[in-house]
């Protein structure tokens, strides 16, 4: 029998917060009168805040512990708290660009807003998890959630083929969720996920729990984009919504990620790693290595900027699974921290990068291949120094976000497992040059090709302080980066 | 012989569920009208959740068997969604055939 304290309700407000109010807001929206979806924008972004805010003073409080609530269920440490503050934040500003992207292009639907904070609240579900079945309610009501508005925008072809390419790989993958878990239960007899870590201890090759796992990692590949589990990632995120495809390649990509630490870092993580000599991780090191090489090798040849960014975030994921690799061979804590810093990096450059996408599409031409950017630093100098910064971070030029992203995770996978990982960093490194070439492009096109004719881009407030945000975010995490690391617990 | 088919085991579960979620999986990467493809998705949920059925039975875990439940609503509930949005391409499109949906292409 299991007994709920209070302690059980107090440590997941972030929780609380992003469902009740993502519930509260889709009821209002009924009650709405035509033109004041701004009002619904806003009240979402107070829910994101209050999440964030709420993880910020939880995160402080509990310090190095790791509380078991509601029987193991859910596990609230620092871990959780950064991610649920990590995507509260990028939620916030997802909503905010959003918005103008509505006015724009004329698809005011206000369901939107109430459905990104549930889609948020799963994911932060996820990076609290403690068993499978939480793994399975978070991935699963992030994604229902997600499914959802990807097709908010009725009218549009691309959109609507998008969101169904997206639901029917996401409906595949959570089939093989749902079977991986039934193995690895099968297995062990539960589902807590520390027992299976006792469990993986004592029978590191147990047939159904090898099985199991790596029905699981097909299931998680396909949820972070990873090659060959991808086909998805280009078309959904050329089809959806500009602001929504940074939703998707920041927080549903993040949360694909922490579920991955949840199972494969803390089931299997113990000192005896299942699976013979590099266990679990001997799999993500393959995968790792095939996702950045394709992912860059595609994206150099793309003419249409959301498929070029698209590519981008595949080639990202592999460089995460990098740092997932040095966790999983037991780099430990710090690698764990470097996985940590490179997701929150990310997830603001990329959300910056789209929202200046989004930013510079008029109602009459969404202006979405990369021949659209030229002169833009005539045009528009501000707009095109932000979207520079954000690209630059992409591909990992100092002092920005994204070079100390690469770094840290580079320099815990050198150092993890007497050097053996070397290979793969080199693999990276080439990888991450190879990708400034085609970053390289756009900034290119921004400052050295003549305009091609004057137009209006939106100017609300809310996009502009979001993208101000976001890059003064990327900046100060490149010049100040030792406060990040220490927040994502290096 | 006949011992096979007459004494059923929870072996004969699991295998059943084996055949289920490949059955489903071919499905999905074979066949290209998407409510096919999305029946069978709905065919390795199936295999997923008798496979926990039948493993909850063996190892006496009521767990298990209200896991199952949940797994239960949260199929209906994707299934949900995606006729939905399957209904949304159809009515722009008058097809739902996944080697005809030209607009994102390389």
């Amino acid at each position: 029998m299991i007994e709920l304290t209070r302690e059980d309700f107090l440590y997941q407000i972030p929780l609380l917060i992003l469902a009740v109010s993502g519930v509260m807001l889709i009821l209002l929206e009924a009650f709405t009168e035509g033109n004041r979806r701004d009002f619904l924008m806003s009240l979402s972004v107070a829910g994101c805040v209050g999440a964030l805010l709420s993880s910020i003073v939880l995160f402080r409080s509990i310090g190095d512990e790791s509380i078991e609530l509601f029987g193991g269920m859910l596990v609230a440490d620092r871990l959780a708290y950064v991610l649920t503050g990590l995507f509260a934040g990028a939620t916030a500003l997802s909503a905010m660009l959003t918005a103008d992207h509505q006015r724009t292009h004329r698809w005011e639907v206000g369901e939107l807003y109430g459905l990104m904070l549930i889609a948020t609240a799963g994911a932060s579900l996820l990076s609290m998890a403690g068993s499978l079945v939480t793994i399975f309610l978070g991935v699963e009501m992030m994604s229902i959630a997600i499914y959802d508005f990807m097709a908010a925008r009725r009218g549009s072809r691309p959109g609507t083929e998008a969101a169904m390419k997206y639901f029917l790989m996401g409906a595949f993958s959570s089939g093989f969720l749902a079977y991986g878990i039934a193995l690895l239960y099968g297995a062990t007899g539960t589902f807590d996920i520390s027992s299976i870590a006792a469990f993986a201890a004592e029978n590191p090759s147990d047939p159904l729990l090898v099985v199991g796992a790596l029905v699981l990692v097909v299931a998680l590949a396909f949820k972070v984009g990873a090659v060959p589990f991808h086909m998805w990632a280009p078309d959904t995120y050329e089809g959806a919504p500009t602001p929504l495809s940074g939703f998707l390649a920041s927080v549903a990509k993040a949360a694909g990620f922490i579920a991955a630490v949840r199972i494969f870092a803390e089931a299997f993580g113990g000192d005896v790693m299942p699976f013979g000599r590099l266990g679990w991780a001997s799999v993500f090191a393959a995968l790792a290595a095939i996702t950045m090489t394709v992912g860059n090798l595609a994206a150099l040849r793309q003419e249409r900027i959301k498929r070029m960014l698209a590519y981008s975030s595949i080639a990202h994921a592999g460089t995460i699974l990098v740092g997932l690799v040095a966790v999983g061979v037991g780099a430990g804590d710090g690698a764990m921290a470097a996985v940590v810093y490179y997701l929150i990096a990310y997830s603001l450059t990329t959300i910056g990068a789209f929202g200046v996408v989004s930013w510079i599409g008029s109602r009459d031409k969404e202006r979405l291949r990369i021949d659209d950017w030229s002169g833009l630093a005539v045009s528009h100098p501000l707009a095109a120094l932000v979207m520079t910064v954000f690209l630059l971070s992409l591909g990992g030029i100092p002092p920005l976000a994204g070079f100390f992203g690469k770094f840290y995770v580079f320099s815990q996978a050198v150092s993890a497992y007497d050097q053996q990982l070397l290979w793969l960093v080199v693999i990276a490194v080439l990888n991450s040059i190879l990708s400034l070439f085609y970053y390289l492009r756009v900034v290119m096109a921004m400052y050295f090709r003549e305009p091609e004719g004057a137009f209006t881009p939106m100017r609300s407030p809310a996009t502009v302080i979001a993208l101000g945000l976001c890059a003064f975010f990327v900046v100060k995490m490149g010049v100040l980066p030792g406060g990040w690391m220490s927040i994502a617990g290096g | 012989m006949s011992d096979i088919f007459f004494h059923i085991t929870i072996s004969h579960f699991l295998i059943l569920a084996a055949v289920l979620f490949a059955i489903g999986m071919v499905g999905v990467l074979v066949r290209r009208n998407a409510l096919i493809v999305m029946m069978s998705i709905e065919i390795m949920l199936t295999a997923g959740i008798l496979t926990i059925l039948a493993f909850a039975r063996l190892h006496g875990d009521m767990g298990g068997h209200a896991f199952a439940l949940v797994l239960i609503a949260i199929a209906a509930a994707e299934a949900a969604v995606g006729l939905a949005i399957i209904v949304a391409v159809f009515r722009s499109k008058r097809h739902v055939d996944l080697e005809r949906l030209h607009h994102l292409r390389d």
